[in-house]
């Protein structure tokens, strides 16, 4: 296995240049704003943060296995209908509703893994379609209403607090670990670097890089359909084009994270750190008086700085 | 041959999810409507006591300098521009007003709501919205109250517990009216027309189709509506659809009603290239310097609208009269500047005016 295996110097490398940037970053917005830097407010980016970071978690998966899964935004939308159709119009109870809506989600990965895996369409072909095929049955669905009045208890899922840390920044923290620990320390793990460093490798070592993938779109879509319900739940309401856009920031995230897009390489650390970065800087220049323009402006070029740098350090090597 | 299969698949399924949509649905909301009666009689006035918000332990702002925010739906658009030239225009004349206008640019309910949240953090004194969603916005709203800043919203409400005043533009039902009774008087009462709409979703123009749909059964019966189409507010789009609406109908249309400011001028466009000008009728929302061109050449007899300029300019208003504590919960008027008195209706919302018809003899006397 040692030649699957990833050159541990390489992505440190990444990642600490993360870290620097997320440093930097941290002083120079506290010291443009003193609001910027308390804990009311880092700890309300963290409930800002957790839907894309849910599926920021996910989608590194798809993307260290090679694929890419653009559809995530629309089952974003298509599971938070779901939720509220299940339980106002088909009267189901709420917390049955969110497990239907959840494994709908799992649905919705598990058909995209099917046509990538049993059909060899390329994961963007088939996620650019579903992207389109889910958005309209959520458009369909909901017939342009919008679900409303959710229970208290319900709505005190993302908007309460335990021990004055946002409910759904503990459950990020659990999946990060999860998944770190996933992705570092079992069998399955290495199958994911393995089939996405080189799949014709990986089948002659013996990996089921077709089931591999496919437990991978499927985690895609209940991760994303878990994000979906606490959205849902943070803005007390459910309408159709709930997570449009979304799959192109969790795609940045992981991307600025260090993930290589051909697959095979990065982590969920460096997931984690490019998200911190993103949110970071999204809150912190507002706060600091930037306008949202300018803040886009700023993420855009901070990717394309980080992949410089990184390249920079790597060109020496390969 | 495998990919045969897969596009069969795909197709099979794409032809049954649209399928199973299609019918009589066209895209209002389901709340009551309340159409107005066909005549002129104007609707009966309901007092009703105020239903708006209150900001916790407010710091007393009379007469103080105020650093507001404006958070419009979404911003680079020629209509929330306007919105912005008015709240400066009243900033400047109040002169005790710090005004900025920041947010998403695209309208997203989750950016705005972001965008809101950091300026609280930031300790704004007060915030003015458009909203992208009434329910959606409202929790972040109430964070705003309960931090002790005035929040007044304009152009689209926020449910009304989650602000103190909103600036309505034109009431839902006489809008309604003038877009129908237009449409019939451009049409000969009888024919048949299509709308141009954002999206299903969003709340205004949902509402505003619900309005429609009401009155004209009530008022204008022989006339058919064909069907709505989405077409964001996207040029192109609107472009597109009202192409496809005249291709797909051919004689049978009669009129297109454009819900957006977007989609009223690019109907024009569309028409006026498909050479259908006089035999296809446009009517609907725009503002006058889009549809300029095509009122004058007359291609377009009338669009509607109120004046944005004046809306924004009458919340920065409301928002200092609010701080001040002269606008307060049992106010029956607004002292809004140059617009004058405005009333108080529905409780807590401050009616801007009567919606305004341009026509070729006055669209050439505004600018915006």
């Amino acid at each position: 296995m040692s030649t699957l295996s990833i050159d541990p110097r390489r992505l440190l490398r990444h990642e600490t240049v993360l870290v620097f940037l997320l440093a930097i970053a941290l002083l120079v917005l506290s010291v443009q704003s003193e609001h910027f830097f308390t804990a009311d407010n880092l700890l309300n980016q963290g409930r800002l943060m957790t839907e894309v970071s849910l599926i920021a978690l996910a989608m590194t998966f798809v993307i260290l296995t090679g694929g890419i899964d653009l559809s995530v935004g629309s089952i974003f939308g298509l599971v938070a209908i779901s939720l509220g159709v299940l339980w106002q119009s088909l009267g189901l109870p709420l917390p049955m509703a969110m497990i239907v809506a959840v494994m709908i989600g799992g649905a919705a990965g598990l058909l995209n893994g099917l046509i990538i895996t049993r059909f060899g369409v390329p994961p963007l072909i088939t996620t650019l379609a579903t992207l389109m095929l889910y958005r309209g049955l959520a458009e369909g669905i909901s017939q342009g209403r919008s679900v409303r009045g959710y229970p208290d208890w319900f709505l005190q899922l993302a908007q309460g607090e335990l021990l004055h840390v946002p409910n759904q920044f503990w459950l990020l923290c659990i999946c990060a670990v999860a998944a770190a620990v996933i992705l570092g320390c079992t069998a399955f793990g290495r199958a994911i670097y393995a089939t996405g460093a080189n799949k014709t490798a990986a089948w002659f070592s013996g990996i089921d890089i077709r089931r591999t993938q496919l437990w991978i779109y499927i985690a895609s879509g209940l991760l994303t359909a878990m994000a979906a319900i606490i959205f849902v739940s943070r803005v007390s309401t459910t309408r159709s084009d709930m997570g449009t856009g979304m799959e192109l920031e969790a795609i940045t995230a992981v991307v600025l994270g260090g993930a290589s897009i051909f697959g095979g390489h990065g982590t969920v650390i460096g997931t984690v750190l490019g998200l911190a970065l993103m949110q970071a800087l999204k809150n912190g220049l507002a706060l600091a008086g930037v306008r949202g323009d300018g803040t886009i402006i700023v993420i855009g070029l901070v990717l394309i700085a980080t992949s410089l740098i990184s390249n920079s350090f790597n060109r020496g090597k390969s | 041959m495998k990919h045969f299969a897969k596009s069969i698949a795909i197709f099979v399924l794409a032809i049954a999810s649209s399928s199973a949509f299609a019918a009589t649905w066209t895209g209002a909301d389901d709340l009551p409507a309340q159409p107005l009666s066909c005549d002129a009689t104007p609707a009966p006035a309901v007092a009703r006591p105020y239903d708006g918000g209150a900001p916790v332990n407010a710091p007393s702002r009379k007469g103080k300098k105020l650093n507001v925010v404006d958070v419009p739906k979404l911003i680079g658009i020629g209509y929330f521009n306007a919105t912005t030239k008015g709240i400066a225009a009243a900033a400047k004349e109040l002169g005790t007003v710090k005004v900025r206008t920041d947010g998403p640019t695209r309208a997203n309910i989750d950016e705005q709501i972001t965008f809101i949240d950091n300026y609280i953090t930031s300790g704004v004194d007060g915030i003015l919205f458009a909203a992208n969603d009434p329910v959606a916005i409202a929790p972040v709203l109430k964070r705003a109250l309960s931090k002790g800043i005035n929040v007044v919203g304009y152009d689209a409400d926020a449910a009304p517990r989650a602000r103190q005043w909103f600036v309505n533009q034109a009431q839902f039902n006489s809008m309604a009216k003038v877009l129908i009774d237009t449409l019939a008087r451009e049409t000969g009462g009888r024919g048949n027309f299509a709308i141009v709409t954002s999206t299903f979703t969003t709340p205004n123009q949902a509402r505003w189709i619900a309005e429609m749909a009401a009155y004209q059964a009530r008022c204008h019966p022989q006339m058919r509506w064909l069907e709505t189409v989405e077409a964001q507010e996207d040029n192109m789009l609107s472009f597109t659809q009202t192409s496809t609406l005249i291709n797909k109908y051919g004689d049978k249309l009669s009129g297109v009603m454009g819900m957006t400011t977007v989609a009223t001028p690019a109907a024009a466009e569309a028409i006026t290239q498909a050479k259908r000008c006089g035999k296809v009728a446009i009517v609907g929302m725009a503002t006058p310097n889009a549809v300029k061109p095509y009122l004058n050449k007359g291609c377009m007899k009338s669009a509607v609208l109120w004046n944005p300029v004046d809306l924004g300019y009458a919340a920065m208003y409301a928002l200092r009269a609010a701080a001040d504590g002269t606008l307060r919960p049992g106010s029956t008027s607004l002292k809004a500047g140059r617009l004058g008195e405005l009333k108080v209706v529905n409780g807590s919302e401050i009616l801007l005016g009567a919606p305004y018809v341009f026509t070729k003899s006055n669209v050439n006397g505004f600018d915006f």
